[in-house]
């Protein structure tokens, strides 16, 4: 099967990752030929997940379509390159029904373009007007700063840490002068007899 | 002298006749039913929604002090905001205490409702929610265990039997400043549309 693949589609070597567990890098253009080829002849037929990775130095996203067996022994991970400036691709949800909620979720939070995807419309985020979050040039920081108020802190804006060990080495002062005195006290009570 | 639960109960309810001086006869006796039959809208967000069963159930048994569930929001006079609230989140909790009749009561759980909480450089989450809705009490822990929510709800009925509870006034008054806040997080469309058959038009969930 490897030998197939590799001398059909792949562009580099296959990865065996573990036994069972196989990934393959393709062109854009060749994914669904692959998909169909593995499911065809070698069982593969259903899609577990659709990932993305944001490879923001090399200018591209990773988008892995990840496939098992229909007995879920053995898995294979076709991944392709697509540009991250114009983010499209074919959507696989013809073949795969379930490839439709996965496209919508990666159209959300990547702002890739599924072209044939008719439902492609938000699906946690509501009226979302900025950046998709999940993209690497979104400053999740600066956003939260810029949209949001946070509490302000105590006004004695101590170091909880330090204050507890500052506390803790009280409460041990204050036993151990307890003590002294219990001590003391005990020592005086001894000493009164002695004294007649 | 009671001991076990007794005494607990009479601690739980020690102070809970106190700072009524003020109130008239009527005011009084309304105050002491409302605060004795505290109705809790069955509704959990995020992580803290997982203390409530306990809460409310045999082992800690909120019942005996009058507090229960309630099935619809037109039945509670409590909401607990039980934990973090993303956008998508605060805006069914904003349309569930907007159908909610008055006298109406805020109890928002653990640190996420305070502050943020370790959500506190989240994009899709709110880090004050005094700011888009009023609220009566915090109860502040990660998670609060069902003895501070218990705790809680005394402060609150204490609050309720003094007359002093009145955010559903408060907001009925600042509303504009609370729809502003909402409005920046939430869109100009703060609520959610009101059609009934949403899931079929819409291509599903």
């Amino acid at each position: 099967m490897l030998h197939a693949i590799k001398n059909q589609f792949a562009t580099d070597e296959i990865i065996v990752k573990r036994h069972d567990l196989y990934k393959v890098n393709v062109v854009r253009e060749r994914v669904f030929e692959l998909i169909t080829f593995i499911g065809n002849n070698y069982d593969y037929k259903v899609l577990n997940a659709i990932t993305c990775t944001d490879w923001i130095e090399d200018g591209h996203f990773a988008l892995t379509y990840i496939i098992t067996t229909i007995d879920r022994k053995n898995t294979f991970m076709v991944q392709t390159m697509i540009n991250r400036d114009e983010a499209h691709i074919n959507t696989l949800s013809k073949e795969f029904a379930q490839a439709e909620i996965f496209e919508r979720d990666l159209a959300e939070m990547y702002g890739i373009d599924f072209v044939g995807n008719e439902n492609l419309k938000e699906l946690s985020l509501e009226n979302w007007v900025h950046t998709p979050p999940l993209r690497r040039e979104f400053d999740t920081l600066e956003f939260v700063n810029n949209n949001l108020t946070f509490r302000e802190g105590r006004d004695d804006n101590l170091d909880v840490k330090v204050e507890m060990k500052r506390i803790r080495a009280e409460k041990k002062a204050a036993k151990a002068a307890a003590k002294k005195l219990a001590d003391e006290a005990k020592a005086k009570t001894e000493e009164l007899p002695d004294g007649k | 002298m009671e001991t076990g639960f007794l005494q607990e109960q009479k601690t739980l309810e020690g102070d809970l006749n106190s700072e009524t001086s003020h109130q008239s006869s009527v005011d009084y006796l309304m105050n002491w039913f409302r605060k004795r039959s505290i109705f809790v809208l069955a509704y959990g967000t995020g992580c803290g929604a997982i203390e409530m069963p306990p809460t409310f159930t045999s082992r800690y048994d909120a019942e005996r002090l009058g507090i229960r569930g309630a099935a619809t929001p037109r039945q509670a006079d409590v909401i607990i905001v039980s934990g973090y609230c993303s956008y998508k989140t605060l805006r069914r909790i904003i349309r569930t205490y907007e159908q909610m009749s008055n006298p109406k009561y805020v109890l928002a759980l653990g640190s996420c409702t305070v502050n943020g909480g370790m959500y506190w450089d989240s994009y899709n989450t709110i880090k004050k929610l005094e700011d888009y809705m009023p609220v009566d009490m915090y109860v502040n822990g990660c998670m609060p265990r069902p003895e501070s929510i218990l705790e809680g709800f005394i402060e609150l009925q204490k609050e309720i039997g003094a007359g002093k509870a009145s955010s559903w006034q408060k907001y009925e008054e600042n509303y504009e400043f609370y729809r502003k806040n909402q409005e920046a997080v939430l869109g100009k469309t703060v609520e959610p549309s009101y059609e009934a058959d949403w899931y079929l038009y819409d291509g599903g969930l």
